[in-house]
């Protein structure tokens, strides 16, 4: 009987053991540094990278914006027209709100 | 339209104002043709015959300098201020935007008739300085409603001192 329960608690005590073992083996694999990812590459974009784009717009409180060069042209110019309409609409009635007219410019919106 | 009809010559009688434009000499421009650059001197006012004159500054970007429109000039219309205004440069670059004609008014035979015929002087200046003072308006409202936009983006905030 006593052979029994001996044989009994080793048993018992082996299974613990290798329960525990199992355990850490586990935790150490979920916890082991993944594998690094590659960064997800930013697309090329016109003239500046975007990195430095976006910590000159961070530091400036800005979300940058990359257009190509003939697109920010045209919108300068339709901004430039617009100012000009604005400025004659306030010449022709000049109210504290027609300077300060909102403009729909794409290039300050 | 002739250069009769232009801003230039509004007020004056036909026979003043044909007698203004025999002072100056057509020049003919091909499309994207340069009439003057920026820095140049300016000897010259110029009344926009037919076509389409493009006045533009330049802007850098990092790629170089680029030719932004500032204001189109079309039949009748006078450009080259510049030419009657010490230190007489010219401020912008004027190109053909098509194929354009141009009158071209020497400032020192305008003077000259001006100086003969003050009546015709007074009328021609009164016409110049009514444009240039509108231009002077409206470039004096686009500059503010600039900075307040400066102020606006850049989020700046006053406080009082006291």
């Amino acid at each position: 009987m006593e052979m029994f329960l001996m044989a009994a608690i080793m048993s018992l005590l082996a299974v613990a053991v290798c329960a525990v073992l199992f355990a850490a083996a586990t935790r150490d694999e979920r916890e082991a540094p993944r594998p690094a990812v590659p960064a997800v590459r930013e697309p090329q974009r016109f003239f500046v990278s975007v990195p430095a784009a976006r910590a000159e717009a961070a530091r400036d409180g800005m979300d940058p914006e990359l257009v190509p060069v003939e697109a920010l042209l045209l919108r300068i110019e339709q901004h430039i027209r617009l100012e000009q309409a604005a400025a004659e609409s306030f010449l022709n009635r000049p109210t504290d709100e027609s300077l300060h007219s909102r403009t729909t410019s794409r290039l300050v919106n | 339209m002739t250069s009769v009809h232009a801003d230039l010559l509004n007020g004056l009688a036909e026979g003043d104002a044909e007698r203004i434009l025999a002072l100056g000499s057509r020049t003919a421009l091909s499309a994207g043709q340069v009439l003057f650059d920026l820095g140049d001197a300016a000897d010259s006012l110029f009344v926009v015959e037919s076509g389409r004159v493009a006045l533009t500054l330049p802007l850098r970007l990092p790629d170089g300098q680029r030719d932004v429109l500032v204001e189109e000039r079309s039949p009748g219309q006078a450009l080259g201020w510049s030419a009657l205004v010490p230190p007489h440069r010219f401020t912008l670059k004027a190109a053909a935007a098509i194929d354009t004609e141009v009158l071209a008014l020497p400032r020192v035979a305008l003077f000259g008739h001006f100086a003969a015929n003050p009546e015709v002087g007074y009328v021609v200046t009164r016409n110049v300085s009514a444009v240039v003072g509108q231009r002077l308006q409206v470039l004096q409202t686009m500059w503010l409603r600039e900075m307040q936009r400066v102020v606006e983006i850049r989020g700046i905030r006053a406080r009082s001192l006291a």
